[in-house]
């Protein structure tokens, strides 16, 4: 099949189109970075130049010598906690909740699933009073509970990990049951591997979604040695956008999304593998 | 696994001493909303203070949505900070709430506490009901910067004369610019426009508390920027005007006196600051607002430390030139008068006592309201989408039901309702 | 397909037992969820019916939030309301589409067994979502920035971009898809990944076409994962907040002021609060989001028998 001449010209035609998506991906990202090194009277020079008319690292000087006095290796540290045992947790607590929603029949399952999922669904505004009060009687206020736990909540990842653990065949978890296998083996030996690539997907989400949040930790973390990187990082640097200083802003945004890139680049090449092995699987 | 495990381990010790970490019941602990530069500042100002070593060192966080922030701890009643930095226009709302404790009991035992030593329209901002309810920081304000370059290019110097540049003015340059060159930009064009209003003798609120923007003073401040634009002068519609100013495009940005810290950024850019424009030389406003140290109800806080508090105010009434460096004009008469500030751009607006008089602080309680609301119409107004009279009438409206919300409900607040001393 | 379908009939006609084993598998995240989500929701559902500045306690009000805000055109929070949820609806109309189509697109491609680099164009495609929003924002602005930017000076466009219509659209659409492909890319090469060879092959050798092997295996294969993107791509667009503030702050003419920057102005603007307005408004988006992901459920439930 492979030497088909079909087989060529999509190939082909699969590398032109995702060539120029990725360009036009490429390019708002590449101009950010050479911003970056660009002064502010470089960057407000009428007419358009991609690079600098000269390299400097003024940015990420000033951006880095602006939080000298911050705590910033705590907060790196404290973030590196958050991020992780939430993660942990979510995976956890997701693939248990997905599996009792995907493979176990018990009355009103589906009822009580979409009615978990509807009520996720209004958006969440003046719930920030009521989330802080409940926190604040957990005792979590200034303690890194108070934002690794209350995520997990969320249902959307419950979602995504349901429906795929519904697209697998009922016999799998069937002919086990039939040879004594109890539900949590059958979860555990046959449903999560089968899985395992968008349980990676869903702890990159997990993962990012919590370092990169700030509002919620600036209400619940108010002593500033708490703090998550991300959050601190905006109380020093959100000042920025404000005054278009474009040249630091882009450089705070890069230096920020080092952590989060090297995971996903990281957990990508578990994710590629995971997809090669689950090659094959029949329908 | 090995990993995995030392991960977790190092997870679960370090949570340890996080639990650990707590606060010392000695500290003064002042929330504010001063996010990026202006907080460092801060926090290099409370390290001065605290190597003085005082009883109540204080201990300072920044929050980048303090309001939420102190709504959020107000309704469960505890993590209450002893002291906060607010704007001048939500002391009669926090009054209102009792949200906000006075400091007449406290400014018998400390001289310097009294309204002549500060900016008096700073220092009657925390004046409600004859209570004195914040003690104010700074003054921060519109102000106009102007390219000396362009203006020496055109021959415009002076226009400054007088410190006040006109409309007539700006209008004389109709048709003397080169193209892709303009005389004013829109950054701030909301401040820019109520101070207009009020040198027209117009106000935001009247004697009873309602707000008045469909107004024909206000009318006439849309009519003469609209004017700027039909002649060409203002930047162009979607163009950021504050850009536009640092690639020396512009000749006069009505900005923020903190917008120096970007403008000082561009090498080549010689620019210098004076009064925002106005209809005459003679009647000339910058609107500003006023950072005020407020202490939050409290039940629990000691009277000791609230001398302390007070011991903080003191002390920031003689030192606090330092704040200057955020490019803020310290309230304080102590520090605008001394020759250290003379030195920042921004004692332009100290100079004389005709110069304080026109900083205009609105106090207004639904101040927050009227600003947003003119906000979402005046681009649209200026730039001719839509007419003078629909986006004043809009704005009002907003603002009336806005209002309405608070008052209608007849919230005769019951205090006993608040629940703060939970 | 059919064997499976019936499958799960014959599981759904046996006997239901409700018993505790369950619970071992949902009651952790169901008791998050009643503390986390199900309350604070109770709480906001409450004060829908009040008058409530964040710092008083809440008056009761009943109905008048919503009588006001849909029966009332006289007052600005029906306007607001009405013209936020329509701009809103364009937001949803214009991106979940192509929220869903390219990545599809894409993942299709990127499952071409001849292509190499897949790891380097899937990291293209996602790391744009991990650049913060406002550093995001500025970007776009700056390349459609006349006076600096490359669309003008290089492309020659004459457009004011993000001050005239449907150009502000556009250039928030093309903002947010930039940073939100990525995370339903993976999703679907996760759920290609599981679909076997055999049947791609058992197609060539009936002579399928291309556009029939898409239509007959790959979509019904991933249908789940593909019903979970579009949902939660919908639910999402319709909780769009930062991008039109930081591109156009919701101009001109107010026509990107889409509702949840009513309903934040509301509850955390810059006066005192109107939260149980703001909570009231809130409650209604969320039913038009619960409205349309039950529709989107049946359509995709319906057309798989």
């Amino acid at each position: 099949m492979d030497r088909t001449k079909s087989f060529v010209i999509t190939k082909w035609a699969s590398y032109i189109l995702l060539s120029i998506t990725a360009l036009i991906w490429l390019l708002p990202a590449v101009y950010a970075f050479t911003t970056s090194f660009k002064t502010q009277s470089d960057v407000m020079q009428t007419g358009f130049r991609l690079l600098p008319a000269s390299w400097v690292m003024d940015n990420y000087a000033r951006v880095l010598s602006n939080s000298s006095s911050a705590p910033i290796v705590r907060w790196f540290l404290n973030s590196v906690l958050i991020s992780t045992t939430h993660t942990i947790l979510m995976v956890i607590v997701v693939s248990l909740a997905a599996f009792g929603y995907a493979r176990l029949d018990f009355k009103y399952r589906d009822t009580m699933f979409f009615t978990v999922l509807a009520i996720s669904m209004f958006p969440a505004v003046v719930n920030i009073i009521p989330n802080y009060m409940i926190v604040h009687r957990l005792g979590w206020v200034n303690t890194p509970l108070a934002v690794i736990v209350p995520g997990i909540a969320a249902v959307g990842n419950v979602f995504l990990v349901r429906q795929f653990m519904t697209g697998l065949p009922k016999s799998y978890d069937e002919s086990a049951r039939m040879d004594g296998a109890s539900d949590f083996t059958i979860y555990l030996k046959i449903i999560v591997p089968l899985i395992k690539p968008v349980l990676i997907v869903t702890s990159i989400f997990s993962f990012t979604g919590s370092w990169n949040d700030f509002l919620w930790p600036t209400i619940v973390l108010n002593d500033v040695r708490q703090l998550t990187i991300t959050a601190g990082m905006l109380l020093l640097q959100d000042i920025y956008g404000n005054y278009m200083m474009m040249g630091q802003l882009m450089a705070s945004a890069f230096l920020a999304m080092i952590p989060t890139s090297l995971l996903f680049l990281f957990a990508q090449k578990y994710f590629i593998e995971s997809l090669n092995l689950n090659t094959g699987l029949k329908g | 696994m090995n990993i995995k495990k030392k991960l977790l381990f190092g997870a679960a010790t370090l949570s340890m001493s996080l639990l650990a970490g707590c606060g010392n019941s000695n500290e003064i602990v002042m929330w504010t909303p001063l996010t990026g530069e202006d907080g460092q500042i801060m926090d290099q100002m409370i390290e001065e203070y605290n190597d003085t070593d005082p009883e109540f060192p204080v201990s300072h966080v920044v929050t980048p949505d303090l309001y939420t922030q102190i709504y959020t701890v107000m309704n469960t009643g505890e993590g209450t900070p002893d002291l906060a930095i607010i704007h001048a226009d939500r002391v009669e709302g926090f009054v209102r709430f009792n949200m906000l404790k006075p400091f007449d009991d406290l400014m018998g035992n400390h001289p310097n506490l009294v309204e002549d030593n500060y900016i008096e329209q700073a220092w009657t901002a925390g004046e409600v009901d004859g209570s004195q309810y914040t003690i104010p920081l700074d003054v921060h304000s519109n102000v106009l910067y102007y390219n000396e370059d362009l203006l020496a290019e055109y021959g415009v110097e002076h226009f400054l004369d007088d410190d006040v540049l006109t409309f007539d003015e700006i209008m004389s340059l109709e048709g003397e610019l080169d193209e892709g060159h303009y005389a004013i930009n829109t950054s701030l064009m909301s401040w820019v426009l109520l101070a207009q209003a009020v040198n027209l003798g117009g106000d935001i609120s009247d004697d009873e508390g309602n707000p008045t923007i469909d107004t024909p003073e206000m009318r006439e401040a849309v009519q003469a920027l609209v004017e700027v634009e039909e002649a060409g002068l203002m930047t162009p519609q979607g163009e950021d005007g504050y850009a536009m100013f640092q690639g020396q495009t512009v000749l006069f940005s009505s900005d923020g006196t903190w917008s120096s810290l970007a403008f000082d950024m561009v090498e080549d850019l010689n620019y210098g600051v004076t009064n925002i424009y106005s209809f005459d030389s003679d009647t000339w406003h910058n609107r500003g607002s006023s950072h005020l140290f407020g202490m939050l109800t409290n039940e629990d806080r000691t009277e000791e430390k609230e001398e302390g508090v007070a011991e903080f105010l003191d002390w920031v009434y003689e030192n606090s030139v330092t704040w200057a460096e955020a490019g803020q004009i310290p309230a304080s008469r102590e520090v605008y008068e001394s020759p250290d500030f003379e030195n920042y751009q921004q004692s332009f607006f100290t100079k004389s006592q005709e110069q304080i008089d026109s900083l205009l602080i609105f106090d207004y309680e639904y101040y927050g309201y009227v600003e947003a609301a003119i906000n979402l119409v005046i681009m649209d107004m200026v730039y001719g989408n839509i007419s003078i009279e629909d986006g004043l009438a809009a704005a009002q409206q907003e603002v009336e039901d806005l209002v309405a919300q608070g008052h209608g409900a007849d919230i005769d607040v019951d205090l006993d309702e608040l629940d703060l001393e939970e | 397909m059919d064997k499976s379908m019936s499958q799960e009939g014959l599981a759904l006609e046996k006997k239901k037992k409700f018993n505790l084993s369950q619970w071992i598998f949902i009651g952790p995240h169901f008791i998050f969820f009643i503390v986390f989500i199900l309350f604070p929701m109770i709480y906001g559902f409450y004060a829908s019916f009040t008058r409530w500045n964040l710092i008083s306690s809440p008056t009761w009000v009943g109905l008048q939030n919503y009588q006001t805000i849909l029966g009332d055109p006289t007052s600005s929070f029906y306007r607001q309301f009405r013209r936020g949820l329509i701009n809103t609806l364009v937001f949803v109309a214009g991106t979940v589409p192509l929220q869903v189509i390219i990545p599809l697109a894409l993942a299709i491609m990127l499952q071409h067994r001849g292509i190499k680099g897949k790891g380097l164009f899937q990291a293209i495609f996602y790391i744009p979502g991990l650049i913060s929003v406002s550093a995001a924002a500025i970007v776009w602005l700056l390349i459609f920035n006349p006076r600096l930017g490359p669309v003008n000076n290089l492309l020659g466009s004459e457009v004011t971009w993000v001050v005239n219509q449907p150009y502000a659209w556009m250039v928030i659409f093309l903002m947010t898809l930039w940073g939100s492909i990525g995370g339903n890319l993976v999703i679907y090469r996760s759920a290609m990944s599981g679909i076997s060879r055999d049947l791609y092959e058992a197609a060539d050798i009936d002579g399928a076409s291309g556009t029939v092997k898409f239509f007959k295996i790959t979509i019904p294969m991933i249908k789940f994962p593909l019903l979970y993107t579009i949902v939660m791509s919908t639910a999402g667009a319709f909780n769009v907040y930062a991008q039109p503030l930081m591109v156009t702050q919701g101009g001109p003419e107010q026509t990107t002021h889409v509702l949840m920057m009513y309903i934040r102005t509301l509850a955390f603007g810059q006066g005192q609060s109107v939260a149980g307005m703001a909570a009231a408004m809130s409650i209604l988006l969320g039913l038009v989001i619960i409205v349309i992901a039950a529709f989107q459920f049946r359509i995709m439930y319906h057309n798989a028998k």
